[in-house]
């Protein structure tokens, strides 16, 4: 039963007040969908940032910090011993802590991640690496996350702003993000860093393998070689655990999942109001069909069709409320919400699926158009 | 008359056809229980081909549960109705369907879809009759058509741009468009004024005596008795006999 779309298309076009409220309803189920949608793809790519910003082929941490929002923190000699491993070039140690800044403005002391590594080695994926070296080299200040949430005040470069009560220069600006637990970041080089908190611990190692290594073998021996304390992942893997796991054992995702399902059903419901009121108002022209010898498939099929056109309405209707929603909601979150093509597809696919089945069960309908009745 | 002439009906080439349409000791009753009400006692009729009958008689006579039953419209419960030499006893639903595509209904409302076209709702009808034809050919069997209901400047019109006559007169254009050889109307004539309705009477006449169609027509409009071969008259489900 392939739905009849260019007859559905007509028998909607010609109430176009009633087709806009209809796409508006059908839009309203999408809108949820992509927000929900764009929220989780947010959450999780914000959840993984510093993982997907890692430049090295591994990353060797304490086997106790299953997430990188633990603080279980490694110990300096584990990173040596790592680098210590034939095929391993170098271990990058990166040092991470919460520190507080204080707003220049309002004095408000507000808690900041600080990052801190080696200038010469910088272990993330940022733009100008070779400034953000000699920034860091040269003036033993700190360079500020310009994609931080707009909490810590406005300050620029050159600003002495004080970190945990000791005034350090904004020696330039970098861009990583924020995520869902914490509001913006810092970068320190690890000799000024060390020079303040002595005792402090890498929070991992950063571990750059020789060129035609194995990544996979090396890891291997590097685990057999190290104490069982230590976990050695891909960056690549390390961001997929870190997804995982705020799907899994932070309930986001199941959050997420009802949300979803909410503005599924939200949407089935007014595709199917839309729809039974359809049949309703046609249902004479229905049974004259039947009595003409449509069968009761050749009139579910304009049903269909017509289902099928609301969701292109309805889609692209919600897909732009949807686009301007997200913008909104990430620029007040800073959070990296955006609709891709791939969530679009999903989204497209799951607003046709819902139309579908709202006509499915509307279609129940036209099976009661009783072609004696006319007479 | 002539214009009718390119309309071919198809009726069997036997030399002594059978009866478009024989009714034996049909009886039909709706509810059950103490709500039972018989509207049909042993009715026996017969259409013939290239007849044109109307079936007359008050409210309640039963005229409209004949209709339904011979239009394969709802099942029979006892008795026999042979349409075009199928049994309508026992068939099944796609059976049904498959009589009703070789019947031209006119229902007392026309039933038009407000979204569709005069040649959108008569397309619609051609592709019933096993697959409409190409575009062009579509178009010109509905302009001719609606050119003999004197509707040729209507075929891109939607209902909203009609009068009532005229949606009529598609509806019955929609009937008659696939050249069935049964029509079964009722009241086709009510909401059409005097001219209009004659010249819908003309065509149908055209139909019975150039085609060779048969026509079931219920109708209590004396003005267009003379066109039928003959008037019967139901009382309390039963065919009065000939006055």
């Amino acid at each position: 039963m392939l739905p009849r779309i260019g007859l559905g298309l007509r028998l909607l076009l010609h109430n176009r007040a009633r087709l806009a409220v209809a796409s508006a309803s059908v839009a309203m189920g999408v809108v949820i969908v992509f927000v929900e949608f764009g929220l989780l793809l947010g959450m999780l790519d914000a959840q993984s940032l510093v993982a997907n910003l890692v430049r090295g082929d591994l990353l060797i941490m304490n086997i106790a910090r299953v997430n990188l929002h633990r603080w279980d923190k490694i110990d300096a000699v584990r990173l040596e011993q790592a680098a210590a491993v034939p095929g391993v070039a170098r271990v990058t140690p990166v040092y991470e802590d919460h520190v507080g800044l204080r707003d220049p403005d309002d004095k408000r002391v507000r808690r900041i991640i600080l990052y801190a590594f080696p200038p010469d080695d910088i272990p993330f994926k940022l733009a100008d690496p070779a400034g953000i070296s000699h920034a860091l080299k040269i003036s033993h200040g700190f360079l500020y996350d310009r994609l931080s949430r707009p909490i810590f005040g406005k300050f620029k470069m050159g600003d002495d702003i004080q970190i945990d009560t000791i005034p350090l220069r904004v020696d330039g600006y970098v861009s990583i993000g924020a995520d869902i637990v914490n509001d913006g970041n810092i970068l320190m080089s690890s000799g000024d860093w060390l020079s303040r908190s002595p005792d402090a611990k890498p929070i991992m190692g950063v571990i750059h393998l020789e060129p035609g290594v194995s990544v996979e073998r090396e890891r291997r021996r590097i685990l057999t070689s190290l104490p069982p304390d230590v976990t050695v992942l891909t960056p690549a893997e390390t961001a997929e655990r870190e997804s995982a796991y705020t799907l899994r054992s932070a309930p986001v995702g199941l959050l997420f999942a009802i949300g979803m399902l909410a503005g599924l059903i939200i949407g089935t419901i007014n595709c199917y109001q839309v729809l039974y009121n359809e049949i309703s108002d046609h249902l004479p022209q229905f049974a004259t069909l039947k009595a003409m010898g449509f069968s009761t498939g050749s009139l579910r099929s304009i049903i269909l069709g017509q289902a099928v056109v609301l969701s292109a309405s309805g889609f692209a209707t919600g897909l732009l409320c949807a686009w301007i929603a997200d913008r909104y909601i990430a620029a007040q979150s800073m959070l990296p919400i955006r609709i891709t093509v791939p969530s679009g597809l999903v989204v497209c696919s799951l607003t046709v699926a819902m139309c579908v089945i709202a006509g499915l069960i509307a279609i129940r309908r036209v099976a009661i158009a009783d072609p004696a009745a006319l007479y | 008359m002539s214009e009718l002439g390119s309309l071919q009906f198809s009726l069997g080439a036997a030399a002594k056809p059978s009866p478009a349409v024989v009714a034996r000791r049909v009886s039909h009753a709706f509810d059950t229980g103490s709500a039972r009400k018989q509207v049909l006692h042993d009715v026996d009729f017969a259409l013939e081909r290239g007849e044109f009958v109307i079936l007359t008689g008050p409210s309640g006579a039963g005229k409209t549960t004949l209709m339904t039953l011979i239009g394969a419209l709802r099942s029979l419960q006892s008795g026999s109705i042979r349409v075009l030499d199928t049994e309508l006893a026992g068939l099944a639903p796609g059976g049904q369907r498959e009589v009703r595509r070789r019947i031209g209904f006119i229902f007392q409302d026309h039933n038009l879809f407000e979204a569709l076209t005069a040649f959108q709702t008569l397309s619609l009808a051609m592709e019933v009759a096993g697959g409409r034809p190409g575009h062009r050919q579509a178009r010109r069997r509905a302009a001719r058509l609606l050119s003999m209901l004197g509707l040729e400047a209507y075929l891109d019109s939607k209902p909203r741009q009609m009068s009532t006559g005229q949606k009529q007169r598609i509806a019955i254009a929609r009937a008659l468009i696939n050249e069935p050889p049964i029509i079964i109307a009722d009241e086709p004539t009510a909401a059409l004024d005097a001219e209009t309705a004659g010249l819908v009477i003309k065509l149908l006449r055209e139909l019975v005596e150039i085609g060779g169609a048969s026509i079931l027509m219920v109708t209590h409009d004396n003005r267009i008795f003379s066109a039928a071969d003959r008037v019967l008259n139901m009382v309390d489900g039963r065919i009065a006999p000939s006055q």
